[in-house]
């Protein structure tokens, strides 16, 4: 197996907190996320039909609740695809509606130098 | 490939002005308007998106970027042929009270279509929209605007005052059968003077309508057929966009069944109401209805022979665009849902050598 590619994106200070990074590489982009100070790279494409992913707004949402009651939760950890609004959870990249579907993650580790390293 | 349903949207009504009637240009520059300066006046649906109806990639900050983005987004990634312009909140003048304004808003959008749009890209070809709830002067716009050859189809909203079988619209399917143009019916047009859209009285929820949003579409399509529009103008035909496709099966074995029984109601149909269909109604694909086993919804398109009836549109650049790449149609049915379904009912786009072999051998 070939060994992980290391995509130095940015300095860490370049994407602040609630922000994004889209950057390209061998033809892929890749969404760099900083939700409360830890970063989350995601590939902008979403599982769903294919569609823009990283660039949705990145929100919260509403919490399931049992009554007829309305409670905002995830704030800044809630990526809303750009094409038809499907929620994924940064962090995990997973669906929130299906936790099985999942969008295409990448590790993210920062280096002593402050930069964002993506491990593709 | 041909794409049947592609919004092409102003920065600012104000782009109208221009071609507006002297008569009406000062309700537009001091009357009352729905929104800030620059927005159309119309009134609007009850049921407001809750993250804007738009895709969120797509955000032009200027007229020009309005093409460009298009440009990049879809003609150019899907590899377009044909563009079929179908405007954005120009089809939002059905709502309006006053008719004679109503039509001249739609008259200076179709000029400004014709004049701004479809000369930036040869694949390009327009729709003629018209208010409906005026079908006179519907009318003499279908035969004004008809003259273009650029203009492939009249356009009018789901939302409406009537079904479109109404003798009350006659005029409108009389000119367009005239200028030889399809006529077409796009979702919108849910407010103002039109009918409420959804049996039983207004849902709560955007989604929950939108899934419902079928409704007028089926309406509309029974009452062309009983009508008996299609005995009257047997050129015409019928092109539902945006109404989803999945019902029709359902709604045409209905109606044979009741038709078998109650023919003499309408004694002017000769054929059976889904044999008017097969060879009047086309729908256009978006939002494709997207089950977990495709082999359902194919079974049910198989029904209304959706290999002949179907014409992909993509709704670009709306919240549940539809990639033509992605989806979910028999892979044998692709070419003529791309392509040859449009050729044939958009008589007046270009015929390929192709078109007309498989024109031959379905004859």
């Amino acid at each position: 197996m070939a060994a992980k590619q290391e995509l130095v994106v940015c300095k860490r200070t370049e994407i602040a907190p609630g922000e994004r990074k889209l950057v390209t590489v061998d033809g892929k982009q890749i969404g760099v996320f900083n939700v409360g100070g830890q970063f989350f790279a995601l590939l902008n494409y979403c599982p769903h039909y294919g569609g823009a992913l990283c660039r949705g707004p990145i929100t919260g949402t509403t919490l399931p609740t049992n009554e007829f009651k309305f409670v905002y939760g995830h704030e800044g950890s809630v990526l809303r695809c750009a094409w038809h609004g499907w929620e994924f959870d940064i962090p995990s990249g997973e669906l929130l509606i299906n936790r099985k579907i999942k969008a295409k993650r990448y590790a993210v580790t920062v280096s002593a130098a402050g930069d964002v390293v993506v491990h593709i | 490939m041909i794409d049947c349903d592609v919004h092409n949207d102003w920065a600012t009504a104000e782009v109208l002005l221009p071609y507006i009637d002297r008569n009406f240009r000062d309700y537009f520059e001091r009357g009352e308007l729905p929104g800030p300066k620059g927005a159309f006046p119309h009134a609007h649906r009850p049921w407001l998106h809750p993250e804007d109806f738009r895709r969120q990639d797509i955000k032009p900050r200027n007229q020009a970027e309005h093409y460009s983005l298009m440009k990049e987004s879809l003609l150019d990634r899907y590899s377009h042929d044909v563009a079929i312009l179908t405007g954005e909140e120009a089809l939002e003048a059905s709502t309006l009270a006053n008719p004679y304004y109503a039509t001249a808003l739609v008259r200076a959008y179709n000029d400004w279509l014709a004049d701004y749009w479809l000369p930036l890209d040869k694949r390009f070809k327009g729709s003629i929209i018209v208010a409906a709830q005026d079908p006179h002067g519907a009318a003499a716009e279908i035969r004004r605007m008809g003259r273009n050859p650029d203009m492939v189809q009249v356009l009018m909203s789901s939302g409406s005052y009537r079904p479109f079988g109404d003798k009350f619209y006659h005029p409108i399917w009389e000119a367009a059968a005239e200028m030889d143009l399809p006529i077409a019916v796009h979702l919108g047009g849910q407010g103002g003077i039109n009918y409420n859209p959804i049996g039983c009285g207004p849902t709560t929820f955007y989604w929950e309508t939108h899934a419902l949003l079928l409704q007028p579409g089926m309406t509309h399509v029974a009452s062309a057929i009983a009508n008996g529009v299609f005995e009257k103008w047997p050129n015409m035909s019928l092109i539902i966009i945006e109404c989803g496709v999945a019902w029709l099966p359902a709604l045409l074995w209905r109606m044979d069944a009741n038709f078998k029984s109650l023919r003499k109601e309408t004694p002017w149909l000769k054929r059976l109401p889904s044999e008017y269909a097969r060879d009047h109604i086309r729908m256009s694909t978006q939002p494709l209805e997207n089950p977990d086993n495709k082999d359902h919804l194919w079974a049910v398109l198989e029904a209304i022979d959706g290999k002949h009836t179907l014409l992909f549109a993509s709704d670009y650049p709306h919240w549940d665009f539809d990639d033509p790449t992605k989806i979910p149609l028999p892979p044998a049915w692709r070419e003529n849902v791309f392509e040859l379904n449009a050729r044939k009912v958009y008589s007046r786009l270009p015929q390929t050598q192709k078109a007309k072999v498989a024109e031959l051998a379905a004859a």
